[in-house]
């Protein structure tokens, strides 16, 4: 395992009864980075994550954290670790207070410090007013912050995040964000696996794609859009003119058109087409035809659309 | 370590959650509420009613109370940031039994002691042998909860729900625990041997629940 590898999974394969979850899961995370899991429902994200922290045993492969094989060595590497759940769940009679405070006791922080650690834990997360609070009267964006806090009370050098942000209000999902990419910055590590593309690409060094328990790409979003073919596409926004439809079947290296609002349209260029020229030519020509234009650039393909392409391809590695 | 905070957080939680206070009150009050409701029981010293009481009623409550405790975390995937931490699976398992089993026996203990004082006030000095008939009896009791604990211990674990654990509680472990005082009861047996093998059915129970709680995918 090299050294900046911080988690390294080796042929994981998995089943419950006949149906096979993962199968044969190789990926390394390096330290430092934030890692995206994507892909579908029942696809084994959280089969993978669950693995990875000692929760589930009787797979085939290893794991091994910070070079520490997870087989046989699960107290040593889950001092190292923080995970938090999609939805964390504390016995109900406790307040914010004694969850934590038994989490951080079991998690190795002593009884002198433990107060301390809560309060600035909780003042990061900027929910210290809830300390007193008992866990069943906070909404569910609270508690996933408290749930949060308990991951990172005592100091973790690798996160692993279940759905992290999934039910939560834009606002704590903005926050979150903003801890991972701070988290980020002090040197931890991050893995989290979300539906919500949009925030794995606004975040993740790197991503692993997973379909029907097959690991199909690991690397970066651009490496990804390299893999993809994914049309070519140019947003186009009118000012005015003559009537759009004189024009629209006749623009030039243009295959189709989408009316998205207003004044807006996506056009579908042709595969062979240089997107530059073709931005030009499309220009000279809806102007001298009378039009205004107030703005065409081309499209990047989002991490949403470049998924579902990729899943629709087929591409394996 | 983490046992002992394990164990400490077990009991705050029956604690704060008014389990102990309903125990602990509770019981001592329906025995003497039973007492005084049946017109036969007058007969019968309240120390030994309690004891009755407290062997039908105490084992059932426990029992009930660990399998719908284990059963509702499981399910919750409360045990998830537990498990996650190091510490070992069993110390979990045991903790909750101990925590119980203690609860029930200071609830049991504090209606006896209140059926031996009211007894003593009644009836002037105790026959001779009147007290350690009775401290037999609690510690047959006590046998009882214990193995009927441990065995709903092993259920909570397995019970895929509520309902089910509590059906299986109540035919099982209880009916199990029940068992063991057959031989006292019909043979007129000592004691002794008695609560020797609730003693060891206690402890296999919990080991098994221990080595299935170890093995289950939660």
């Amino acid at each position: 395992m090299p050294e900046d590898d911080i988690v390294s999974l080796s042929h994981v394969s998995k089943s419950y009864r006949s149906v096979e979850a993962l199968k044969d899961v190789s990926f390394s995370i390096k330290r430092g980075e934030i890692f995206g899991y994507i892909g579908p429902n029942g696809a084994g994200k959280t089969t993978t994550i669950r693995i990875m922290i000692g929760l589930l045993g009787r797979y085939q492969g290893s794991v091994s954290i910070n070079g520490i094989p997870l087989a046989g060595n699960k107290d040593k590497v889950n001092l190292m670790l923080g995970y938090l759940p999609q939805r964390a769940a504390f016995q109900e009679w406790r307040t914010v207070d004694q969850a934590l405070s038994t989490f951080g006791r079991l998690s190795g922080i002593p009884k002198t410090e433990v107060n301390s650690r809560i309060a600035s834990t909780l003042d990061r997360l900027g929910i210290a007013e809830y300390r007193y609070r008992k866990v069943t009267a906070l909404s569910g964006g609270t508690l996933q912050k408290v749930g949060m806090a308990q991951a990172i009370l005592h100091d973790p050098e690798l996160l692993v995040l279940d759905e992290p942000v999934a039910g939560l209000d834009p606002e704590s999902r903005y926050a979150f964000k903003q801890l991972f990419r701070d988290l980020r910055k002090e040197g931890r590590t991050i893995i989290f696996s979300s539906h919500i593309l949009s925030d794995i690409e606004d975040l993740a060094d790197r991503i692993g794609v997973l379909s029907a328990g097959r690991l199909v790409h690991v690397g970066t979003v651009d490496e990804l859009k390299r893999q993809v073919t994914i049309g070519k596409q140019v947003f186009l926004e009118l000012a005015g003119g003559p009537a759009w439809e004189t024009i629209a079947e006749s623009l030039p290296g243009v295959r189709s058109w989408e009316h998205l609002q207003g004044d807006r349209y996506l056009l579908r260029l042709e595969e062979q087409v240089d997107v530059d020229a073709t931005i030009h030519e499309l220009m000279t020509q809806l102007m001298a035809k009378g039009f205004r234009i107030r703005g065409i650039y081309p499209v990047q393909p989002s991490l949403e659309q470049l998924y579902v392409s990729y899943l629709q391809q087929g591409v394996s590695l | 370590m983490s046992f002992g905070i394990l164990f400490r957080d077990e009991l705050n939680g029956f604690y704060r959650s008014k389990v102990m206070l309903f125990l602990w009150v509770g019981l001592p009050l329906l025995g003497l509420l039973l007492y005084y409701a049946q017109p036969s029981a007058g007969e019968t010293p309240l120390s030994s009613f309690i004891a009755l009481v407290v062997s039908a009623i105490g084992g059932t409550l426990s029992s009930v109370m660990l399998a719908v405790t284990i059963i509702n975390e499981k399910e919750r995937k409360v045990y998830d940031l537990f498990v996650i931490r190091p510490i070992k699976r069993w110390e979990i398992i045991v903790s909750k039994f101990l925590a119980v089993f203690l609860c029930v026996v200071v609830a049991a203990t504090i209606a006896i002691l209140l059926g031996l004082a009211v007894d003593t006030v009644r009836m002037g000095a105790l026959p001779s042998n009147f007290v350690g008939d009775l401290l037999s009896s609690f510690a047959i009791t006590l046998g009882m909860i214990g193995i009927s604990s441990s065995a709903s211990a092993l259920i909570g674990i397995a019970s895929p729900s509520v309902l089910v654990g509590v059906i299986a509680v109540l035919y099982g472990s209880n009916q199990l625990s029940a068992a063991v005082i057959l031989p006292v009861l019909l043979m007129n047996a000592s004691a002794l041997p008695t609560i020797g093998v609730s003693l060891l059915i206690t402890g296999v129970l919990l080991v098994l629940a221990c080595v299935y709680f170890e093995r289950k995918q939660l």
